[in-house]
């Protein structure tokens, strides 16, 4: 079905090749797993296949590729036998409806109307989708994820791609896309997944091949899987194969409608209880009063109640998760944290009122698309905005302390992703804000990447700022979370 | 989240699954009619003497607002209208003054503006950019008009979360606010446009790579789910029109 041998790729803009040696054969019908750490070229592997390199992708290509028995000549004519599914569903989807995006393919490639009437009819029964009748982009990210991967199959490809496909997906989520490959497997199609979260491709995968700088470093069977230890893992700098187990951080005192049921100390009357912060801050009861505190606090948008907390308390010196599924309401908690956000009640901090433009400047956010928020052209006058007088000093500290050093002079833009975030941090750092909120920080993030990450927000906690994590991400959450705020719909 | 379980056996997959169904479409203009209808509207009006065709804009738009069942613009067309029509010919009656002159030639334009954008709002409204593309197909415009409207009305909202997100970002670095601007206008500005750049040409990659695998622009002539066909909105929607424009020839030879 794919045929890659000894495949050189080198990007235009990159001096070192993002594919090495690459050497690589799927059959027809079978479950590939690619993995590896960030940049070990999995995703560029994903490209090599479905022609993206080099028909849209700029550099050096030398080796041989062949898809479905063919030299890959043209992006449409590999399109008729490739889906591709890519890690931000929202950013793929060319229309805003459901039938419409299904038809998109089979209209470019001039099926007759009632041919693709009928086959978006059978598309939208298979894979569950009637009842998705909004706007694409109002729905949650694992059913845009379904949609995606509906959109791929409708031309009836016999080869799907994926590319880390449950980077923004909730635990729901994955489930539901487990089902959904399940699915297409048993119809015969071939897949390929490029991943980091391996341990929902556990009973899905026939094989896993893992990547280093850019070669098939290792491989093992479907049979092999028993024997794989967490610790042989770890050295390939891989995620679990087994589902992460949360043992589920202490909840924060909160309740409300917009709070999920559970061991809540605040209808028992209980304060905070320690997490895993050695010593924090939030671990003394002295440390009750300091920190966030929501009173009331509710959100309505177009109509509908968005977020409902009646009391809510994020302690400083502590991270706290905000967990729940696609569409609850997380991101809108952080905005309004943040001061971004119109809502009615109090949010207070160390005890007192503060006003949302205040809110503005005590926080900082580290967004999941940093880009968005790199301004300047240097580390280092990025390091220097905003930053307040008494820490500037400590910038070269900072960098250094999080890996940036010697990288002062750099365009930010010219930075790695990893690396971009943790400028963010440091920025966030040297302005002293007190409420940090990191914002799905782990999506497309390796095993070792995940623990400084960790390390990293741990230290902007122990700072004395309320550290808070909106993720889904399991492995993130039990080496991170101290305390939990679990929400569900408000109503 | 809904349920999908499309594990082996449990799986639905009828023979003939029932046809996706377009319950706005069959109602709404086809998008070719209310193409030619705001060309048509914006030409005349926006030509000398087009202000008497003015009313007759109002009456369209007021209609097709009406028939999607968007009562507040419904409202909201007439009041706007009205209240231009006010600044434009009352107020310079009440108040003779060079700078009320210089309003009430701004509200003019902006009654003009109204009377067309009542029409466009109902164009953007309730046609997609799949069922415009398909339309302008069959219309036979050149697909080099049509691939790149298409991308651009898909894109259009892209950039404008983006800019939002931009927007958010600066607040919280302390860069925002109308002071900064004012103080450092072209530095305000470099903050501003370099993150969205830099944010929305990856957003535009991830777009045209999925866009290009599945066919867009390619050799291939492109079909469509539901080929455009007019239909009763259409011969009500000219008849109307053809109405208005007759009954403001004949009102304006009259005066």
């Amino acid at each position: 079905m794919i045929l890659l041998k000894d495949v050189r790729w080198s990007y235009q803009e990159s001096g070192t090749p993002a594919v090495d040696g690459l050497d690589l054969h799927v059959r027809r019908g079978e479950t590939v797993v690619l993995c590896g750490p960030s940049g070990s070229g999995k995703s560029s592997a994903l490209r090599l296949m479905n022609g993206l390199i080099p028909h849209f992708h700029d550099g050096k290509l030398d080796g041989e590729v062949r898809v479905v028995g063919e030299p890959v000549t043209e992006l449409a004519q590999v399109g008729r036998v490739t889906g591709t599914v890519l890690q931000h569903p929202r950013r793929q989807f060319f229309t805003d409806a459901v039938d419409t995006e299904l038809a998109f393919a089979l209209e470019n490639f001039g099926t007759p109307s009632q041919q693709i009437r009928d086959r978006v009819g059978e598309v939208v029964a298979d894979f569950g989708l009637s009842e998705l009748s909004g706007r694409l982009r109002e729905l949650s990210g694992g059913q845009q994820q379904r949609v995606a991967c509906a959109a791929a199959v409708t031309h009836e490809p016999p080869l799907v791609l994926l590319d880390e496909p449950t980077a923004n997906l909730s635990p729901q989520g994955i489930a539901d896309l487990t089902g959904i490959l399940r699915h297409l497997k048993e119809l015969g199609a071939t897949l390929v997944i490029a991943e980091h979260r391996l341990h929902y491709l556990r009973t899905v995968a026939d094989r896993i091949v893992v990547l280093h700088s850019g070669r098939a470093e290792r491989e093992w069977t479907s049979a092999e899987f028993p024997g794989l230890t967490d610790e042989i893992l770890r050295r390939e700098g891989l995620r679990s194969l087994n589902a992460p187990e949360r043992t589920g951080a202490p909840p924060i005192s909160a309740h409300g409608p917009s709070v999920a049921p559970g061991e809540n100390p605040a209808e028992g009357g209980v304060g905070v209880a320690g997490g895993k912060a050695a010593g924090g801050a939030a671990d003394t009861p002295s440390a009750e009063g300091s920190g966030v505190a929501l009173r009331g606090l509710r959100c309505v948008m177009r109509g509908r109640t968005i977020l409902d907390i009646a009391e809510a308390h994020l302690p400083s010196g502590a991270i706290t998760a905000v967990t729940g599924p696609n569409g609850v309401g997380k991101t809108t908690l952080a905005r309004v944290l943040a001061g971004l956000q119109r809502h009615s009640g109090r949010v207070l901090l160390d005890g007192r009122p503060l006003h949302r433009s205040r809110r503005q400047r005590e926080t900082a956010i580290v967004m999941q698309d940093v880009q968005r928020q790199l301004f300047t052209d240097s580390v280092r006058s990025e390091l220097r905005l905003g930053a307040v007088p008494e820490q500037a000093e400590r910038a070269a500290t900072v960098l250094d302390e999080l890996g940036l050093d010697g990288l002062g002079d750099r365009h930010p833009l010219a930075l790695s992703g990893g690396q971009q975030q943790r400028l963010v941090v440091a920025a966030a750092r040297l302005s002293g804000r007190r409420v940090v909120i990191f914002d799905e920080p782990s999506s497309g993030v390796d095993r070792r990447h995940l623990r400084s990450m960790t390390r990293t927000m741990r230290e902007v906690a122990e700072g004395g700022a309320v550290v808070v994590l909106i993720s889904h991400d399991a492995d993130l959450l039990e080496l991170a979370a101290d305390r939990e705020l679990r929400l569900r719909p408000a109503c | 989240m809904t349920s999908i379980d499309p594990r082996p056996g449990t799986s639905v997959l009828p023979a003939r699954a029932s046809v996706p169904q377009r319950p706005l479409a069959r109602r709404t203009l086809d998008p070719r009619t209310a193409v030619v209808i705001l060309l048509a509207a914006s030409i005349t009006i926006m030509a000398p003497g087009g202000v008497w065709f003015v009313p007759a804009a109002l009456v369209v738009g007021l209609l097709l607002a009406l028939s999607e069942g968007a009562y507040r613009r419904a409202l909201g067309l007439p009041l706007a209208a009205g209240l231009a029509a006010a600044v434009t010919y009352l107020l310079p009656l009440a108040v003779r003054s060079p700078v009320v002159g210089l309003f009430a030639v701004m509200a003019g334009f902006t009654l003009r503006l109204v009377a067309v954008g009542g029409i466009a709002a109902h164009l953007i409204n309730t046609i997609s950019p799949p069922r415009l593309t398909a339309a302008l197909r069959a219309a036979r415009i050149p697909s080099v008009f049509t691939v790149s409207g298409a991308v651009m009305l898909r894109f259009v909202p892209t950039i404008v979360a983006e800019a939002q997100a931009v927007r958010d970002a600066m607040r919280l670095r302390g860069l925002g606010g109308v002071a900064a601007m004012l103080r450092h206008p072209v530095q305000s500005i470099e903050y501003f446009t370099v993150p969205l750049m830099a944010s929305s040409l990856r957003a535009a990659e991830d777009l045209s790579a999925s866009a290009l695998l599945r066919g867009l622009g390619s050799q291939t002539r492109p079909t469509a789910m539901h080929p455009p066909r007019f239909g009763l909105a259409d011969a009500v929607a000219g008849s109307v029109v053809m109405l208005l424009a007759a009954a403001t020839v004949l009102w304006r030879s009259a005066r």
